[in-house]
């Protein structure tokens, strides 16, 4: 960084002016009886991004505090950083390279959105069952697994959504198996501490699965052969194909921005998925009823659904999910019995950034986690360390998102015994 | 009877000193079977498949010394530790071998972090360790009693890394990717000092070993147009970077690319990388066709035990630092860490990877030839090559050997940017 006291100098500005926005705004919303629930976020960001300038009318006026007026100044904030670090650094790749950018940009959307659907799974089995699966990234494990052995070892040449479906299959069982045997104790009163059950018998789960597969099929990375190649494409003409150029294993557009065969493919998957399973809650019976039942059990239960049912199809539905994601993600990765340890770490992250319970949540968390990964990996001056940093980046956003609105960007406030809303 | 009470308690203190003294040595008498550990990675987040592999060759090597009869007139007991690559599991699995098992020596372990953590531990407690595959410096650059190594200097084999690289034809820069763990970043740096003094300048690119998704800092990599990648990174890690790199164009077919150690793998590198014909791949141990009567057997047993193309340079070393041990404690002809120490010291022993010694130790400091620290209990001579994949599906035992001279099996081909 060419001129980095001008990166810190503005950033420890905005690090003061959020601190006291946050705490102002809060006080000032207090005493005029107003809603505090997100006064300090709102207060922190706009310090941030404004300094006293904004938060001078805003302690006067104290205006209802909407979405709008949590995004934009968030959006400012980030802008103003973005600024600090163009002038601190004008040869970084990040500010003088556009097609940098835009691929950074682009690989970081494609990211993000396979790791909002992935933490989908997690998000819908805690707003139904209220607990938190630690075994979800084996079933994203089993989901890649069950891909490679019937596409890869056991029909080569079978189409490869029959090897999809196959994982889909083989986790929604195992899931409904699993709920039924293991959880079911939850719900009728058996345990004496559930959530407490919850979390140590899906970690049990997880250690079975992980070594179960690691006894039977090894610890050598397996693989995937890709799906599909593209077909060969060149526009709008083959000698000048400045818009798009596809060879089988990668796509370019605009001759910057280089997408990859797997990964595009997860990510559209994820995307129809995601859209089938908002169909499926908002326009079926069932997806109707898993909602209800998270909003409230017994409300449900009177109205004739059958809570513990939809505890089953939620907990199969969340790990297979889960599996579909790695089912997707096997033609892309080097596949192991221990790969769902990181998705499923960064599933918990995301899923708290965005609310617990929240499905908008989770596919905003993921895709908020994506981008800012992708930004740290490209921008980060000090090459050795920008790429070791991965884990932390998410880390920073959800660490900061709690200090300022502890229940996520679109959870709510539970008491005792609820859930999420879907 | 004062005289008299003074014996009776200078018989009891006599006695009770004995015992001390007997349970304190009580390693020196071999009670059968004789245990030996072996460390590797066999869980999450290091490198299981190699840690398999050198599992497997050191139960071989159990098998082998019991079927020669045994050591001291005991079997041996290969006991298998799995070190997870992390640090701190492998001092509190050094601990715990030493302690629990009961282990008189121990051999194996493939991670540097490993090795530099453990070794402070079996050296506090008087047990020898023949470090099968850590790299790092410092592991023997403590000039510890009881620590010896069998793998290369990290110094040293980074040296094969900027030579071979800077024979590629017109290279400028170099970009490597290295993990950030005891063995990425001294070989990294040393690769720098290399390069640069050849005139080559080299930007590294750090990474976690659990790192699956590379596609940000392979932009990253392409935007700096380097000349020659080299892949300084363990475990899957390596299959995960060489393939993304050639999907967005900068892979071992795109530009010179020499890959992580795991694409020795055959079976697993193509499985893995199917765009990864043409990329070089350091190795260490001497060439198959220079391979000895013992090496040529336990690639027999291993390939038909493990199903692979052919045993891995590793997995040789693991094996040698068990059956070296084994050779120790029958020269000993006891199985006291003192005695075990002195018979390595004096060793001269033909293992899978030819005939192994350490030159530097007690009886003389390696600056008498005017050596670094590092190379106190070090074996001066495993052979260190770099082959080429020249054949999609190649078997890495079959790719020619492109450097160094001696033993050169073929010419490299560059592919051109």
């Amino acid at each position: 960084m060419e001129f980095s006291h001008i990166f810190w100098t503005v950033l420890a500005w905005m690090i003061f002016w959020a601190v006291v926005g946050s705490f102002v705004t809060r006080r000032v919303y207090l005493h005029r009886d107003l809603d505090t629930s997100s006064a300090a976020f709102v207060g922190s960001m706009l310090g941030a991004a404004t300094g006293p300038f904004g938060l001078a009318p805003l302690w006067m006026n104290t205006p209802e505090i909407t979405r709008r007026l949590m995004v934009l100044p968030a959006l400012g904030a980030v802008m103003v950083i973005a600024a600090a670090f163009a002038f601190a650094d004008p040869s970084n790749n990040c500010v003088s390279n556009g097609s940098f950018v835009a691929s950074q940009i682009v690989n970081g959307l494609i990211l993000g959105i396979i790791y909002g659907f992935m933490a989908l799974g997690l998000t819908l089995i805690f707003s139904i069952l209220g607990v938190v699966s630690f075994a979800h990234g084996e079933f994203y494990m089993i989901g890649g697994m069950v891909t490679y052995f019937v596409t890869t070892v056991w029909f080569p040449g079978i189409n490869p959504i029959v090897g999809i479906l196959a994982a889909c299959l083989v986790t929604f069982v195992l899931g409904a198996l699993f709920e039924r045997m293991f959880l079911t104790p939850m719900y009728e009163g058996k345990i004496e501490r559930p959530v407490e059950y919850g979390i140590l018998v899906t970690f049990g789960l997880a250690f079975t699965l992980q070594y179960f597969i690691q006894a039977t099929v090894g610890a050598n990375p397996v693989k995937a052969k890709r799906f599909v190649d593209f077909p060969r494409i060149r526009l709008p003409s083959v000698e000048d194909p400045w818009l798009i150029k596809t060879s089988r294993g990668n796509m370019e557009l605009f001759d910057t921005v280089s997408i990859s065969n797997p990964r595009f493919m997860a990510a559209v998957a994820c995307v129809l998925v995601l859209l089938s399973l908002l169909y499926f809650l908002h326009r079926t019976w069932t997806g109707k009823a898993l909602r209800a039942v998270s909003l409230d059990r017994e409300a449900a239960a009177i109205a004739g659904i059958n809570p513990d049912r939809m505890n089953m199809l939620a907990f199969a539905l969340g790990g297979m999910i889960a599996a579909l994601a790695g089912a997707m993600l096997v033609q892309a990765f080097s596949w192991l019995p221990q790969v769902g340890a990181i998705p499923a770490m960064r599933s918990f992250v995301i899923v708290v950034l965005g609310g617990l319970g929240s499905l908008p949540g989770a596919f905003l968390g993921g895709i908020i986690v994506g981008l800012v990964e992708s930004a740290g990996t490209g921008c980060v001056p000090d090459a050795q360390k920008a790429a070791s940093y991965i884990p932390a980046y998410g880390m920073m956003v959800l660490t900061l998102t709690l200090l300022l609105r502890p229940t996520g960007l679109f959870g709510r406030r539970f008491s005792g015994g609820a859930h999420g809303k879907l | 009877m004062k005289s008299w009470r003074i014996s009776v308690v200078g018989l009891a203190a006599a006695t009770a000193i004995s015992a001390i003294s007997f349970s304190g040595t009580a390693a020196v008498a071999a009670s059968c079977p004789i245990k030996i550990g072996g460390l590797a990675p066999l869980s999450a987040p290091g490198a299981v498949g190699g840690g398999e592999a050198m599992r497997d060759a050191m139960l071989f090597a159990e098998r082998d010394i019991n079927a020669g009869g045994g050591v001291l007139g005991c079997d041996v007991k290969v006991i298998i530790a799995d070190t997870e690559g992390l640090p701190e599991k492998a001092s509190a699995i050094m601990e715990k071998l030493i302690t629990q098992d009961g282990v008189v020596a121990v051999g194996g372990a493939y991670h540097s972090s490993v090795g530099v953590a453990a070794k402070d531990v079996s050296n506090a407690r008087g047990i020898p360790t023949v470090f099968a595959e850590t790299w790092n410096d410092t592991i023997t650059g403590d000039k510890q009693k009881y620590i010896f190594r069998i793998a290369p200097l990290s110094s040293w084999a980074s040296a094969t890394l900027w030579q071979a690289a800077l024979l590629v034809p017109n290279v400028k820069k170099v970009a490597i990717l290295t993990e950030n763990t005891d063995y990425g970043i001294p070989a990294a740096e040393e690769t720098t000092k290399g390069l640069k003094s050849g005139g080559v300048e080299a930007v590294t690119f750090g990474i976690d070993i659990g790192t699956q998704d590379y596609s940000g800092i392979v932009e990253r990599i392409k935007a700096e147009n380097p000349d020659y990648i080299i892949v300084l990174a363990t475990g899957e890690a390596g299959y995960n970077f060489a393939q993304q790199a050639a999907d967005a164009g900068i892979g071992p077919q795109d530009l010179p690319f020499q890959a992580g150690q795991v694409a020795l793998e055959s079976k697993a590198w193509w499985e893995n990388v199917p765009d990864g014909n043409m990329a070089f791949v350091q190795r260490i141990g001497t060439p198959v066709n220079l391979w000895n009567e013992k090496a040529l057997k336990l690639n027999k047993d291993y390939k038909a035990k493990t199903g692979k193309g052919a045993i891995e340079s590793y997995a040789l070393e693991a094996y040698d630092s068990i059956t070296i041990l084994a050779q120790a404690i029958i020269e000993a002809k006891s199985t006291d860490g003192d005695k075990i120490v002195t018979a390595l010291e004096n060793i001269s022993f033909e293992g899978t990877l030819g005939r192994i010694y350490f030159p530097y130790g007690t009886q003389k400091d390696p600056s008498v030839d005017g050596k670094g620290d590092e190379w106190w209990h070090q074996w001066p001579d495993p052979a260190l090559t770099m082959i080429q994949y020249q054949k999609e599906g190649q078997d890495s035992t079959e790719s020619p050997i492109v450097w160094p001279d001696a033993y050169k099996t073929g010419p490299a081909i560059y592919v051109k940017k």
